[in-house]
């Protein structure tokens, strides 16, 4: 199994538990879980993100691949050339994560489409997380809504060759996202973090929507439990071929591996 | 009453997928569960005036089956709010038939707005001593500690049902709902209704839940339930270590495998899963008069 939606690090509002290198793993290998995508978590309100790009190196340093380093760039901050190249190319990391909301700048910002660009040219993997917390928790510092699913369809719209993977997001069968026919270009894939395997099956529309290449697996841990995504999969209606797909064959192709 | 079967049983304490395998090599043991009913003491039934309503019934029962629920405790709000007496009466109207249509497996709670007090009071009364509902709904049409919810309360211990409680804490959407609960009120209710059994709903679904369950850790009579959308991991463990487990009761709210998967990934003993999925609402279920 490859979680596509994971993270290292503290977070600023939130004690998180198994967010070192160690007790990730711990947490990974009590779910099954083989390889997982990580970022810093601390860097989601840094203001400078890439001291939480160092400390996740320095992290996984020697894990024997169990993870795949995503960095967090802000495009609306200095030096962020710098950084995707020192990322890429010291760092060894396979995608960029988005914050546009955590950040403070959007999707359509002329520096933000460079950046998806110059990571696209590098073939990094674009990750927009669209929640970071349930709007209703958070803290009375800030007020950070969900990424706009319409925001992140011109994106996608505007990079046909870049791939993105959406992770902690929901509502996409009814928006432009997740509807079948929707014009958009497939390079996108959608995690199942957020979404549901039961009752209104979000999980099950989707991949009749989009095809059983583009939903791959996501925990969201260590922010999750990662069992609810687990059990998604476990009640999911679908063959076990498919199953397959959404716990580590279109995670590898996304990601590019 | 209708038994899950044992392999969806497995969703609460197996780790399916995580052997490496697919659902064909799900773990044969989950012994402390065995013979004990998992019991969802927060969910609901459809309204009506969904065209829908008796599909989406279907579907919480399928939900059920495949999760390995036994039996859901569930309510029907109506679609506008706050409830008048005929709107709170055809709720409970709806949900006297959903106990009929799925026999055991539904449990009914009543549903009143505590501010008619004559109509609620008479509605509860038909609606436990007559129907078999198992205890009250309340919403946020006030908060749990005004005077005006005192009399539900004390009926309420007088047939010895619980009383589910909206609730939430939150920094911000607060005017969506002004009159919401939360643990402080849930504590100064429980210090004048020290034997009533208040259940404070969805901890996982109502805003800042590390708040919530701080603020009811004095209060060693509300229960706390464990349903909600939110997958925060830790959650069951901070109520678990504040509360005691004793306090704490397995429900879904309409988010089934996050509800579910909750408690699968909480670093709990098995024992104390049991008590948290199944002993602590068969123990409040007990009290009820007749």
């Amino acid at each position: 199994m490859i979680d596509v939606n994971a993270y290292l690090g503290h977070f600023a509002f939130r004690q998180l538990r198994h967010n070192t290198a160690d007790g990730l793993l711990k947490l990974m290998d009590r779910a099954g879980i083989q390889r997982a995508v990580v970022s810093s978590a601390a860097a989601i309100t840094y203001r400078n993100a890439q001291s939480g790009n160092e400390e996740v190196t320095a992290e996984v340093k020697g894990r024997g691949g169990r993870f795949i380093p995503f960095a967090v760039l802000n495009p609306a901050y200095a030096g962020w050339r710098d950084d995707l190249k020192t990322c890429h190319e010291q760092f060894d990391m396979k995608g960029v994560r988005l914050y546009p909301r955590w950040h403070n700048y959007k999707l359509s910002d002329g520096a933000c489409r460079e950046l998806v660009n110059a990571a696209a040219e590098r073939g990094m993997t674009i990750s927009i997380p669209l929640r970071v917390e349930d709007r209703r928790q958070q803290s009375w510092l800030v007020d950070v809504p969900d990424v706009d699913h319409e925001e992140i369809a011109v994106l996608i719209r505007a990079f046909p060759k870049a791939r993105f993977i959406l992770v902690s997001g929901s509502g996409y069968v009814n928006s432009p996202l997740g509807r079948q026919n929707n014009g958009l270009p497939a390079n996108y894939a959608i995690d199942i973090a957020l979404l549901s395997a039961v009752m209104a099956s979000e999980i099950g529309r989707l991949l009749y929507n989009l095809g059983e290449n583009r939903i791959v697996f996501g925990t969201g841990m260590p922010f999750h439990y990662p069992d609810p995504a687990l059990l998604k999969v476990e009640v999911l209606e679908a063959s076990p071929a498919v199953k397959v797909k959404i716990l580590e064959q279109n995670a590898l192709r996304w990601l590019g591996l | 009453m209708p038994v899950a079967s044992d392999v969806s049983r497995r969703a609460f304490l197996g780790t399916g997928l995580g052997t490496g395998a697919l659902a064909a090599k799900l773990p044969d043991s989950w012994g402390p569960l065995k013979g004990a009913p998992v019991i969802d003491a927060h969910d609901h039934m459809s309204h009506h005036s969904r065209s829908t309503w008796m599909e989406d019934d279907r579907k919480i029962i399928d939900a059920a089956d495949r999760l390995g629920i036994d039996q859901l405790c569930c309510s029907i709000l109506p679609p506008g709010r706050p409830a008048r007496p005929e709107s709170f009466r055809e709720c409970n109207q709806m949900m006297s038939e959903a106990m009929k249509r799925f026999p055991g497996r539904i449990l009914g709670y009543c549903f009143v707005n505590p501010g008619w007090t004559r109509d609620a009071l008479e509605e509860i009364e038909r609606c436990v001593g007559d129907r078999g509902f198992i205890g009250i709904k309340l919403y946020n049409d006030y908060q749990a500690s005004e005077p005006v919810v005192f009399p539900v309360v004390e009926l309420a211990i007088r047939l010895r049902v619980p009383i589910l409680h909206h609730a939430g804490h939150t920094s911000w959407l607060q005017q969506s709902q002004p009159r919401i609960s939360d643990g402080n009120h849930f504590s100064e209710l429980a210090k004048r209704y020290p034997e009533a059994m208040i259940i404070c709903a969805h901890i996982a679904g109502g805003g800042d839940w590390e708040w919530q369950v701080k603020a009811l850790a004095g209060a060693p009579s509300v229960y706390l339930d464990t349903s909600g959308s939110v997958i925060d991991e830790g959650t069951v463990e901070m109520a678990a270590r504040h509360l005691g487990v004793e306090r704490l009761l397995f429900a879904c709210d309409g988010s089934m495998t996050a509800s579910v998967g909750r408690i699968r990934g909480a670093q709990l003993g098995e024992t104390d899963k049991r008590k948290i999925l199944s002993e602590n609402m068969q123990r409040i279920l007990g009290r009820r008069v007749g």
